[in-house]
């Protein structure tokens, strides 16, 4: 017998069952939709053309991020949920591959191909929209892109662990969906509390939940002007609360893959 | 050489104790029945045995490997789950021609397996669209195409019509015949189970209550019992009971399974044809041991049973 690809199939698989037409059609459709329309291009008078790039990212990224949750509840909550429940996570393992390579395959399928379809539409934006003004600051593009992701990343690995907990898939997206509602509303009542009490920190504990806030804050957007009033970090200390986020990330990933690894019963 | 060793396995689902302190061996080039009612602990041992689950104590080796996490150990293995899921939007060719290639095997295979369970026609529709009978057999001739040593079957037949069910039977005898293959098999049709299997373990409560060859085991819990057939089972146990030499009654639809102290059951034969006439009862048959499974299972469940706490 010679040797087989358990890992390229298995994923193959996985990619015939989340993407079977027109889902990944409608989503593409969605992405481009979400791009394009929101996309804003006004003179907002900003004080830099890095301030300017931000923002500018930060409106291309808005509604596509939002589908791409609806992809990561579907594909996650909904999609994995229900292979435990089912059982169809039984029938992989008893193919030839360590337990950690199955649930990347998953997450290759889940969130791979709908990242690369998010950051190819995005791309291409940016070059038809306002090619100057991203080339001038590729750095700040990148960076804004990094930060703006890291609280959907930060959710996407909340979901996953959730999941394989509950072992439900519909009980997992309504899970799911409760959360992001909860953490949005959290997120809102911490910054009027750092409005009403002047301090910083409550502003700081939601950046490193979702650094975009702490770029905001940096770039003084308008929408965050009430943020600078008590908060206005530095470009390094902004970047420090992206590291900081994607390190949760990745503790909340490597609990989820030690947990399906090492843990799980099925 | 035993391909299964699990020895004082226990599992708990919270405040229940799903299997307590099992032990079981399967040997090489066998066929073990294993049997019990709903809720005996069969699943939770096969899901064990698979590295499904991790038992709370004890351990379980499988091919000498602990199962947990081994890939290594599933191109040995063939397996069929009670409930069998696949990816439901595939094709059912396509799906096995790619778990031909998960394994190494060349694709041609698939159509091998399908053409074996008799499921060549179904080989075009989507998985989803099979029937519960088909899906079984889907499983079935998914857990062969690797040609493994060893298949754990938890209830294997379910969903089969009889001659389905007989057809795959033939294919366990012919697999364990002519290629060795081992089977462990789970089923609640004990007849089934007569048919192929070489020994049984019998379980109730999360515990293995007798476990040995079915001739073994006959002869050590059906020696002392007589089978009576009648039309009143209840009123001839009744009666039956009150017989001095009588330690035990277990009465079905079709009638009752007596046992007897040693050396009596010439006496049994002799006194019952008196009470079923008292009785207005009509005694349609009456042979010495357990001539089934299910009359095995009986006896076992009744004797064991009366030890337990």
């Amino acid at each position: 017998m010679k040797k087989g690809k358990p890992f390229l199939e298995i994923f193959a698989s996985a990619l015939h069952e989340d993407y079977r037409f027109p889902v990944l059609e409608i989503f593409a459709f969605l992405y481009a939709l979400g791009t394009f329309a929101f996309a804003n291009l006004a003179d907002f008078r900003f004080a830099s053309t890095e301030a300017m790039a931000y923002f500018l990212v930060s409106s291309l990224m808005g509604i596509p991020l939002f589908i791409f949750l609806i992809l990561v509840f579907k594909n996650i909550a909904y999609g994995l949920g229900g292979d435990l429940e089912k059982g169809t996570i039984q029938t992989f393992l008893s193919y030839p591959l360590k337990r950690r390579n199955i649930l990347t395959t998953k997450l290759l399928s889940a969130l791979g191909v709908a990242l690369l379809l998010f950051f190819g539409i995005q791309l291409v934006a940016l070059i038809v929209l306002a090619p100057g003004v991203v080339l001038s600051n590729v750095g700040v593009v990148l960076l804004a892109y990094v930060a703006n992701s890291g609280f959907v990343f930060l959710l996407t690995a909340i979901i996953l662990l959730v999941t394989l907990f509950i072992r439900k898939g519909g009980v997992a997206l309504i899970v799911g969906i409760i959360l992001w509602f909860a953490l949005g509303i959290a997120s809102s009542l911490v910054m009027f509390i750092a409005s009403i009490t002047g301090s910083a920190l409550p502003l700081q504990i939601v950046a490193l939940l979702n650094p975009s806030t702490a770029l905001s804050a940096h770039y003084g957007g308008l929408q965050l002007v009430l943020l600078n009033i008590v908060w206005e970090p530095t470009l390094t200390e902004a970047a420090f609360y992206v590291v900081g986020n994607y390190a949760i990330v990745a503790f909340v990933f490597f609990l989820a893959y030690y947990y399906f690894s090492r843990r799980l019963s099925i | 050489m035993s391909l299964i060793l699990a020895e004082n396995l226990t599992k708990h689902y919270g405040l229940v104790q799903a299997v307590d302190n099992l032990s079981l061996e399967v040997a090489e080039d066998s066929v073990i029945g294993l049997i019990g009612p709903n809720g005996a602990g069969k699943t939770t041992t096969i899901k064990m045995i698979l590295g499904l689950l991790r038992p709370d104590k004890g351990q379980v080796k499988v091919f000498d490997q602990n199962p947990w996490d081994n890939p290594n150990l599933s191109s040995h293995i063939g397996v069929v789950h009670e409930k069998a899921f696949f990816p439901a939007h595939q094709n059912v060719l396509n799906y096995l021609e790619r778990v031909c290639r998960i394994f190494g095997v060349p694709e041609p295979r698939a159509k091998e397996v399908l053409q074996l369970v008799n499921l060549e026609e179904a080989s075009g529709r989507k998985i989803k669209a099979l029937s519960a009978g088909m899906l079984q057999k889907f499983a079935i001739a998914h857990a062969l195409i690797h040609e493994p040593k060893l298949i754990v079957a938890d209830e294997m037949t379910a969903n089969l019509d009889p001659l389905a069910r007989s057809a795959l039977l033939d294919i366990v005898l012919r697999l364990h015949k002519d290629e060795k293959v081992t089977f462990l098999l789970s089923s609640h049709i004990l007849p089934e189970l007569s048919r192929v299997c070489d020994s049984v373990a019998i379980m109730n409560r999360g515990k293995v209550w007798a476990f040995g060859e079915l001739e073994e085991l006959y002869e050590k819990f059906s020696a002392k019992t007589v089978r009576i057939t009648t039309d009143q089972p209840e009123k001839l146990a009744e009666l039956v009971k009150t017989l001095s030499y009588v330690e035990n009654v277990s009465t079905d639809s079709r009638g009752i399974s007596v046992k007897v102290t040693e050396g009596k059951e010439d006496n049994l034969y002799e006194d019952t044809p008196k009470l079923a006439r008292k009785g207005g009862a009509k005694i349609l048959g009456i042979e010495s041991g357990s001539t089934s499974l299910e009359e095995l299972y009986r006896q076992v469940v009744t004797q064991e049973g009366e030890k337990q706490p």
